[in-house]
């Protein structure tokens, strides 16, 4: 509770103790944001991590054998997770529902152990020393940036792409023939969720001494797929207050003996998706994904034939 | 010629859903397309609008060929469609499903968004104004129901919805695919009107419906298939005299419907052979007793203080709208439906707190309005499900056999997938599978909605015969004159409420219920 | 290389049970039940509990550990399931309700250590253990070159009779009737009088007890049980094995569990065994594009 009582009274202070966390705050923030841009689009892709470890060791990996500044390494790690988005897309999206999750988790594990585990210029097992880290002047970048993205992603779906994005979610075929490209559009939200996971990653390495390998599996996807259920992911603010509550709480709360991190997330999934489906955030309940294959759910009016 | 079809060529699997239709469409005609279920229409309709490749032949708007590209690519062409099942966005309100029809039509402000110019803003004023313009031109009102999810307008408005938001692509071609299916002959005077108001300002239609006088009475030209292949093209008077076409298609009740042009007060023969029991007033003795029964949809009340009583013997009707909550009294009584309030009592079994399962083994069997028969089994199978739940597995088998001698059709088909059987076959398999469950009531909903007109005759001599044999009946349909003239009783029910009851001759021959349920 | 043919025999019929579970609930719900894994390590660990810390015999922890999962299965109907059906949400929120579960789950056995709350449980924290031996007499063969281990050899009869006692069962029995019913429509089965909710109950208890039992093959054959080997062992596989074999099918599951195991050998031998796991997504992944419905799987089409 302390914590809470610094954040009020003594901001400034709370800053410099905690920056740290407020750094991974922003950065889950982003990673959530990325998950945001897919799911708005009706996509269930859990391939988030996969990107982050492509911008994570590619602005590391440069840095250390090229010694290139930070902003370049970064700027081909974003890019590089665009070009691997566009290709892994390319087969994946035409697959709906859980088939493209299953696809898009088939890919984070077969790039986390059948690329970094076993490529011996990723450190493989035992990770990437990042010398030119810098944990706490890359606080800055992360908080601006972030404040940058959520406002495009804002304007993002307030525009003609947006709501394009929001009819496919709904049904893909009505919005096909009212002219929209879904095939484009899937692949355009797609492209710009990995770039923005790439920067995450990227971000993320920059912070952190070492680029840990076990970092950039199906756990990391569950994690961010949580911030996603609890924030709610029909309004861009959605997944970065699901990221802030579930960044922050293992602060407020410690229970000795006991690392009740993923018992609370458990938990926290179960119970938001039965009785809040919408999440935090919400707006007009749990759109994300319903293909039309699937078994139907009773609309109000149902029509005849 | 705005739309040309030549040789046009689909099979899935070994049925040829098209085989090699060709066919025309004049610049400002509304032409339709008809023919009995599994003839082809919506494939063709699929294959011309981008859904299905072709596997031959092609199609040509003026001069842009539409096979071969994508169906997003034909909608910016000019060709905009309705959807026989409606697909509306249901979570965005009226207004914005109509402005999502704009797409085409609006710049890509993506840059401009990012930076919120006021040109945006501009820009979005006016596409709203064009949207409230074309809600009103199809008669909904866009201050009022525009604001509302799509999901929860009335399901006429949605239908009407769906031709506003087809329309804000500015097609050169408009087809509706059964715009007026489920709905009582006033509302489909409206939709009427609306087709022939579209028409009159130049926009070619092309309209797709088994209601005879709809499609007789708009149409200039009509055009006939049958087993994926056109069987005739012509005006509508050449069309629904020619033999081939009655034969394939229109049964001999329905030819004299499809005669009967607009215009004309001839009556129609209405009395039948069968004495109907002139009983009016409610039963003494009823079998299933439903007091003030509310159910609802979230936030919509479906069916808004409901009484009903049926006694043993009786084939009693629920008439009315689509929408005005006869399914939903049927799923609430069969206890798939949580009802809110009210009391139903089917003999002496509480069936608010009853589960389905237990609902069934007392005796209220309920032939759904979707079929919902077992595709992926055979005939056999999906009868042998209704007699799940006996013990004599033995005497189940007979009476299984019993079924099948009635209804020869299954008994023939009884090795066959479910799947593959048409609609009209697919109906009779469902009412006897409700038959075997031994219904003490049977609840049948909808039985002739999607049915050719011959089949329908077929549907309701088999509920006839059933009703002779001695089952009490409780039926729902929305073709009202059939459901009236063999009813002992009838409910006329209006957006949940009762409105009317009486016995089925005397509701015939109501001169609201006429004016409203049976073309006046 | 005999001896990787064996191996993958072995490895392939565990996958081939787990997918079992998990595409019988796929058929008859529409939904991934992502908590499988999690009842599949607890079936383990559980066993594994009763064995050493509470000196049960080995026959009786595995009974008891069975029932466990077929519990947890009831617990996964209740908790994760029944709730989101009565609300009429879409598959997708199953597959988060049960990723929940799961977490749980596993952080409940990683969290069991001496002193802390779940020791009852466990007690080996997140470290990986093995049934001390002489738990089940496993005396070893040496045939033509190939060594024999009785409990890996075992495994195969053991899972072909319990997915062949499971066909049976489906295809010919009244309640295996009742099963394909809802699976193809529930809303037809409901209408005929059966019970649904109880079908599908019985179904999830049947599933989780099979994984359970996958469980405590793996455990035993592999000697190899700690909080994670759901979830980094299985999960993925028992996936890439519904996607092979075809989601919904069970002879799907079969067939996939061993294809599978098949590719995973070739990769060991061709590669080595660093790509192993990579293959497995690898091959998953190259099925999902080219072939959606899997080997046996009913063709997934959008009705316009």
């Amino acid at each position: 509770m302390d914590f809470i009582l610094q954040l009020v009274t003594d901001p400034v202070a709370f800053y410099q103790t905690h920056t740290l966390l407020i750094a991974e705050i922003g950065i889950n923030s982003i990673l959530a944001s990325s998950m945001f841009v897919v799911l708005y689009s009706g996509q269930l892709s859990l391939a988030a991590p996969g990107f982050m470890a492509i911008g994570a060791y590619t602005s590391v990996l440069m840095g250390n054998y090229w010694n290139t500044p930070f902003a370049l390494n970064l700027l081909v790690g974003i890019l590089l997770a665009g070009v691997v988005g566009v290709v892994v897309g390319l087969p994946v999206l035409r697959l709906r529902g859980v088939f493209l999750a299953i696809a898009t988790i088939g890919f984070i594990e077969a790039l986390s152990l059948g690329v970094i585990l076993n490529v011996p210029i990723t450190g493989e097992g035992l990770g990437l020393k990042n010398p030119d880290a810098d944990p706490l002047g890359g606080i800055n970048i992360v908080l601006a940036s972030l404040a940058v993205i959520v406002f495009l992603l804002w304007r993002l779906t307030q525009g003609r792409l947006g709501h394009a994005w929001d009819a496919i979610r709904q049904d893909e075929l009505a919005a096909l023939s009212q002219g929209i490209p879904v095939a484009r559009y899937k692949m355009i939200a797609f492209v710009l969720s990995a770039m923005l996971a790439g920067y995450a990653g990227g971000l993320e390495s920059h912070l952190n001494f070492f680029v840990d390998p076990t970092e950039y599996g199906v756990a990391r996807t569950v994690q961010v797929l949580t911030f996603a259920v609890l924030g709610g992911s029909g309004n861009v603010l959605g997944p970065v207050v699901g990221a802030l509550f579930l960044t922050t709480l293992p602060e407020i709360v410690r229970v000795p003996n006991f690392d009740y991190r993923d018992v609370i997330a458990g938990a926290i999934l179960i119970l938001v998706i039965i009785f809040r489906p919408q999440g935090i955030v919400g707006r007009g309940g749990l759109a994300i994904i319903r293909p039309r294959w699937w078994p139907k759910s009773r609309s109000s009016a149902s029509a005849p034939g | 010629m705005l739309l040309r079809l030549d040789d046009l060529r689909r099979h899935f699997g070994g049925v040829h859903a098209v085989d090699g239709v060709s066919l025309e469409v004049e610049k400002g005609s509304i032409h339709g397309l008809i023919g009995p279920n599994g003839a082809g229409k919506t494939t063709l309709v699929n294959v011309v609008t981008g859904y299905v490749r072709t596997q031959g032949g092609t199609a040509w708007l003026e001069n842009d060929k539409l096979t071969g590209r994508p169906p997003h690519r034909i909608a910016a062409l000019g060709v905009a469609r309705t959807f026989q099942n409606i697909r509306l966005f249901g979570d965005l309100t009226a207004l914005e499903n109509v402005m999502i029809g704009m797409h085409t039509r609006l710049h890509d402000d993506t840059l401009a968004q990012l930076a919120t110019l006021p040109i945006f803003r501009r820009d979005e004023r006016s596409v709203v104004n064009d949207a409230h313009k074309l809600m009103e031109t199809v008669g909904l009102d866009p201050s009022e129901a525009g604001r509302r999810p799509a999901g929860q307008l009335p399901y006429g408005d949605q239908r009407r919805l769906e031709i506003a938001r087809a329309l804000a692509l500015r097609p050169r071609l408009l087809i509706l695919d059964e715009p007026a299916a489920g709905m009582n002959p006033s509302e489909k005077q409206g939709i009427r009107e609306l087709i022939e108001r579209l028409n009159a300002d130049g926009l070619t239609i092309l309209l797709i419906d088994h209601d005879m006088r709809l499609v007789m009475g708009v149409c200039q030209r009509v055009s006939v298939l049958n087993f994926g292949r056109k069987i005739a093209d012509g005006v509508p008077q050449e069309v629904s005299t020619d033999t081939v076409v009655i034969d394939a298609y229109l049964g001999s009740g329905a030819e004299k419907e499809a005669a009967r042009a607009p215009g004309t007060t001839e009556l129609r023969d209405l009395e039948r052979a069968r004495p109907a029991l002139r009983r009016a007033a409610e039963p003494e003795e009823a079998i299933l007793d439903v007091q003030d029964v509310w159910v609802s949809y979230g936030a919509i009340n479906a069916v808004r203080g409901v009484s009903l009583r049926v006694a043993e013997g009786e084939v009693v009707a629920l008439i009315g709208a689509n929408g005005a909550g006869k399914s939903t009294i049927l799923n609430a009584l069969s206890g798939l439906v949580p009802i809110a309030s009210g009391t139903a009592i089917f003999d002496g079994l509480d069936l608010i707190n009853a589960k389905p399962s237990s609902i069934v083994r007392r005796g209220l069997v309920q032939v759904p309005e979707g079929r919902e028969i077992l595709g992926r089994q055979t005939v056999l199978e999906n009868l042998e499900l209704a007699t799940w739940t006996r013990r004599d597995r033995a005497a189940a088998a007979k009476e299984i056999e019993a079924m099948m001698g009635r209804f020869p059709i299954l008994g023939q088909r009884r090795g066959l997938r479910a799947n593959t059987l048409s609609g009209g076959e697919r109906q009779l398999l469902a009412i006897a599978r409700g038959l075997l469950a031994k219904p003490r009531l049977l609840l049948l909903d909808e039985p002739s909605l999607g049915l050719a007109p011959q089949m329908v005759d077929e549907v309701f001599a088999a509920i006839d015969e059933i009703h002779r044999g001695g089952t009490t009946i409780l039926l729902v349909e929305q073709n009202a004159l059939r459901a009236l003239e063999i009813a002992d009783r009838a409910y006329v029910l209006e957006t949940g409420q009762i409105q009317l009851t009486g016995s089925g001759q005397d509701l015939l021959h109501n001169p609201a219920v006429r004016m409203a349920y049976l073309g006046g | 290389m005999g001896q990787q043919v064996l191996n993958a025999i072995f490895i392939g019929s565990i996958y081939a049970l787990f997918a079992v579970g998990y595409t019988l609930v796929f058929g008859v719900l529409d939904i991934l039940n992502l908590a499988h894994s999690a009842v599949f390590m607890l079936g383990a660990a559980i066993t594994y509990s009763l064995v050493v810390n509470y000196h049960q015999s080995f026959a009786v922890a595995c009974v008891l550990g069975i029932a466990s999962c077929a519990v947890m299965g009831l617990v996964i109907e209740y908790i994760c399931l029944r709730p989101l059906r009565r609300r009429r949400a879409p598959p997708i929120a199953a597959l988060i309700s049960t990723i929940g579960l799961a977490l749980i789950i596993v952080a409940a056995v990683e969290q069991g250590r001496q002193g802390s709350i779940f020791s009852w449980l466990w007690v080996d924290g997140a470290n990986s253990v093995s049934f001390p031996s002489g738990t089940v007499p496993n005396p070893t063969w040496h045939v033509g070159g190939l060594t024999l281990e009785a409990t890996k050899v075992a495994i195969v009869p053991v899972t072909v009779a319990l997915m062949l006692v499971l066909g049976y069962f489906i295809r010919f029995t009244q309640f295996g009737r009742g099963l394909r019913a809802v699976a193809e429509n529930p809303r037809a089965a409901s209408l005929m009088g059966l019970d649904v909710d109880r079908m599908i109950t019985l179904t999830v208890v049947l599933s989780s007890a099979l994984g359970g039992a996958a469980g405590i093959l793996f455990g035993l054959a592999i000697s190899d049980i700690s909080p994670y080997i759901g979830r980094d062992n299985l999960e993925i596989r028992g996936l890439a094995v519904i996607v092979l074999g075809g989601m919904g099918s069970i002879p799907g599951a079969v067939a996939g569990g061993y294809l599978l195991g098949a590719i995973e050998v070739l990769a060991l031998v061709v590669f080595g065994s660093n790509v192993r796991a990579g293959v497995a997504f690898a091959a998953l992944f190259l099925m999902l594009v080219l072939r959606p419905q899997g080997l046996f799987g009913a063709q997934v089409h959008e009705r316009l």
